[in-house]
């Protein structure tokens, strides 16, 4: 168990996050500089100002035709999202090992609230499956690889909540849920949940064409 | 049948009264955190005793440190002190907070040694 | 699925003869040059950003039309095209190609009211654009619109009109109009004029009428314009939506130029909307130019200056209750709706909205080049926009009496759905209704 725990919050730790920070800014570094060899005219209609309103509609629950289309969706997707990140960051138990390991602290969330938001994490990947096999025009999409994401992204928190209610059998979840944050992080930049990366990208354009060059709003 | 009813019933009673009076004096169940406001999790389970054996402590200076002007001073022990009473709820300059000062103690060693729990439920049971 | 059956069993010889000739060794080779030649990271970013949501699908009234089926919504389009070219790295048989051509020809107007849909504002008609590229290069299009395209390259004007038709015809509406207004002009080829108005083939074609009408507002705004006389002074443009931009760029050059060599300050351009698209937006980045090199202004755009700058008196108001079609290219494509409501307010009486509209409006279903793949597809171009029908009956309960669509694409398609529906709606451009109420000479 103690080589196991090492291990894996040691050195496997490390790999994750070296491949989480180093391959977004890989992908990032590799989409701009394909921009500058292949599309440079995109840097000349990129525009702050109609990147930065475009993201701001999307950001925002409700302040676009299509959200307002789809209530459910919308604030199921808004919540999944905020805690998907926000839990994390702030859950008490990964705030005392940055602290112990780095020495660096910050807020933490109190563990009731950090439960909650777990279970709508949960939630949320169940209600994203439903959606995924009863709707036809996202099943008519759908491949095995959004199923994987989806699995990929539910299985920390799935093991986070056993092991946090140290339900069944604590140590394996526990270790388990370790192994699974650390292949969530990998996967960002690798697979297509790199639209945490680009969709600030495509949307900044998208934006900016409709804005600059089209005078139209894009929500 | 009195007799023995009556015998039977006070040495349950005794029987009880010892098993209880020498656990709570000579071994503890778990850390006192009354010290915590709110605390999010149970206190950690530790028996003093029974962990010094399994781990062959006999120096309490191991866990009970000393520190002077952020020197530890060697077989200086601090075990007529409370944890609480150097390591407040939020650090100081040098001083661990006593959140973390436990937490090092404890996982710290067991990590070394690789003995004993590591990880949040393994202590902080439900 | 209740359909007609003509739909299912379309038959296109550009399709099915191009289709023939194809090899899987040329397939291969022709969509991975295109992929890796002409491609780069938008493509890539929108493949990897794509969740596969479905969130597009209300976007599309093909989709809203066809039942919600999943065949018919942008990414639904998208899979069946482009992501199977990806995932098989090209390799696709002739059959797959003459399908995607289809599609990305006849089933997607490129209107992109989906990219307002798309939480990360992916751009899917650029990728069925990229679709209809590698079409080209394989020599598998709808054969009506490629007969344009080639009409484009042989004439520069999209509707094969000759040397000497196009002054003759000029000479002509100019004649009849003078029979109105005896000091009529439409001056040729007049170096230094503030305009250069430029129209599509088709008006030259059938629809000289509003060349007349454009010559009539014009001397009575007291606008300095001028017309070409030789080639260049078509502005549409078939070549864009068949993918076959080097043809593209020769007509946008051949235009541009035509207006330098006049040295007008401006071009205004008749109501098309692809036509706008193509020189406002698309045309002037194949040439390199990051905005037109001439100013561009779109006939909406031009009316509404001349009403507003009291050049054009409106007489009597029109009277019939309208309502207003946004076109994609010139509403999502330039903002211009808020000025087609000036317009329209300042000529008509009464202005009844159709819903949903601005941005958001439905595609008439004819643009992208969709109307222009010909007489094989008009069926299910009909069918897939009972939407737009829907929307338009909504209007007419409310009562309007007259559909104003200021694009030609536009117009034809809406006067398809108006007969095929039984919409009973008198279908109008803009300067239709100008000319019918402004105030003229006597």
């Amino acid at each position: 168990m103690h080589d196991l725990y090492i291990f894996i919050t040691g050195p496997l730790a490390w790999a994750a996050f070296i491949l989480f920070i180093g391959g977004s800014l890989y992908r990032l570094l590799a989409m701009l500089i394909l921009v500058n060899r292949k599309e440079r005219f995109i840097f000349s209609y990129m525009s702050l100002r109609y990147g930065l309103r475009s993201i701001l509609h999307w950001i925002t629950p409700f302040a676009t035709v299509n959200m307002r289309r789809h209530p459910v969706l919308t604030v199921v997707t808004f919540l999944f999202h905020i805690c998907l990140i926000v839990t994390p960051i702030f859950l008490l138990s990964h705030v005392i090992l940055w602290d112990e390991s780095w020495n660096l602290s910050w807020w933490s969330l109190p563990d009731g609230l950090a439960d909650f938001m777990t279970i709508i994490v949960i939630a949320g990947a169940i209600f994203f499956l439903i959606r995924r096999i009863v709707s036809p025009e996202v099943q008519f999409v759908t491949s095995a690889s959004d199923y994987i994401i989806l699995a990929i992204v539910a299985a920390p928190f799935v093991t986070g909540f056993l092991a946090y209610h140290q339900w069944f059998a604590y140590e394996f979840f526990m270790v388990l849920h370790i192994l699974t944050g650390e292949m969530m992080l990998v996967a960002i930049p690798f697979t297509r949940l790199s639209h945490m990366i680009y969709s600030p990208f495509t949307r900044a354009y998208m934006g900016s064409e409709f804005g600059g060059v089209r005078h139209a709003k894009d929500w | 049948m009195n007799k023995s009813v009556v015998y039977m019933i006070a040495f349950v009673i005794i029987f009880v009264f010892v098993l209880v009076s020498v656990h709570s004096q000579e071994d503890m169940e778990r850390v006192d955190n009354s010290v915590f406001k709110n605390p999010e999790r149970p206190s950690a389970l530790f028996r003093h005793d029974e962990h010094n054996e399994n781990a062959d402590i006999e120096n309490c200076s191991e866990c009970h440190h000393l520190y002077e002007d952020g020197q530890m001073i060697e077989d200086g022990s601090s075990e007529d002190q409370h944890c609480s009473d150097c390591h407040a709820l939020k650090a100081s300059d040098s001083i661990p907070a006593l959140r973390k000062a436990f937490h090092m103690n404890c996982k710290g060693c067991h990590l070394e040694q690789k003995q004993g729990p590591v990880t949040c439920g393994e202590c902080h049971k439900k | 699925m209740g359909e007609p059956a003509e739909i299912n069993e379309i038959k296109d010889k550009g399709l099915e003869i191009g289709a023939e000739r194809l090899t899987e060794d040329k397939i291969e080779k022709t969509i991975n040059s295109v992929l890796k030649g002409e491609t780069g990271a938008r493509l890539k970013a929108y493949v990897d950003t794509c969740i596969h949501c479905g969130l597009c699908s209300e976007a599309c009234h093909y989709y809203l039309s066809r039942d919600n089926d999943p065949h018919f919504s942008p990414v639904g389009k998208v899979k069946q095209t482009i992501w199977e070219m990806l995932k098989k790295k090209g390799k696709v048989s002739p059959e797959f190609i003459k399908k995607a051509s289809e599609i990305a020809s006849t089933e997607c107007n490129l209107c992109r009211r989906c990219a307002m849909y798309c939480p990360f504002g992916i751009d899917i008609a650029y990728m069925m654009l990229i679709v209809r590229r590698i079409c080209h290069m394989l020599g598998v299009t709808p054969l009506y619109i490629q007969d344009t395209a080639h009409s484009h390259s042989v004439t520069m004007n999209q509707m094969w009109v000759k040397g000497d038709e196009w002054p003759d015809t000029l000479q002509w509406q100019e004649e009849e109009a003078q029979a109105e207004i005896p000091t009529l002009r439409i001056p040729l080829e007049k170096e230094g004029a503030d305009v250069m108005y430029s129209v599509i083939g088709p008006e030259p074609k059938f629809q000289a009428q509003l060349i007349y009408q454009a010559a009539v507002i014009m001397n009575v705004a007291g606008i300095d314009w001028t017309m070409p006389a030789s080639s260049g002074w078509d502005n549409s443009d078939m070549a864009m939506y068949t993918g076959d931009n080097e043809i593209m760029g020769r007509v946008k050059r051949a235009h541009f130029e035509t207006a330098a060599r006049l040295k007008v300050k401006k071009i205004v351009m008749g109501e098309c909307g692809h036509a706008f698209r193509s020189v406002y937006d698309v045309g002037n980045r194949w040439l390199g130019w990051r905005i037109p090199p001439v100013e561009v202004v779109h006939a909406i755009e031009f009316y509404h200056d001349i009403l507003k700058e009291g050049r054009i008196k409106i007489s009597k108001k029109f009277e019939t209750p309208v309502t207003l079609h946004d076109p994609c290219n010139i509403v999502r494509g330039r903002g211009l709706h808020e000025m087609s409501r000036y317009v329209t307010r300042e000529m008509c009486e009464e202005l009844i909205e159709m819903h949903p509209n601005r941005e958001h409006n439905y595609c008439c279903c004819a643009g992208g080049g969709v109307i222009n793949c010909g007489p094989p597809y008009k069926n299910k171009r009909i069918m897939s926009n009972r939407v737009k029908a829907e929307q338009l009956f909504a209007a007419k309960a409310k009562g309007a009496k007259v559909l104003i669509a200021p694009c030609h694409n536009c117009h034809s398609g809406l006067e398809d759905i108006n007969h095929h529906y039984g919409l009973g709606l008198e279908i109008k451009f803009l300067m239709d209704i100008l000319y019918e109420v402004m105030d003229k000479p006597e």
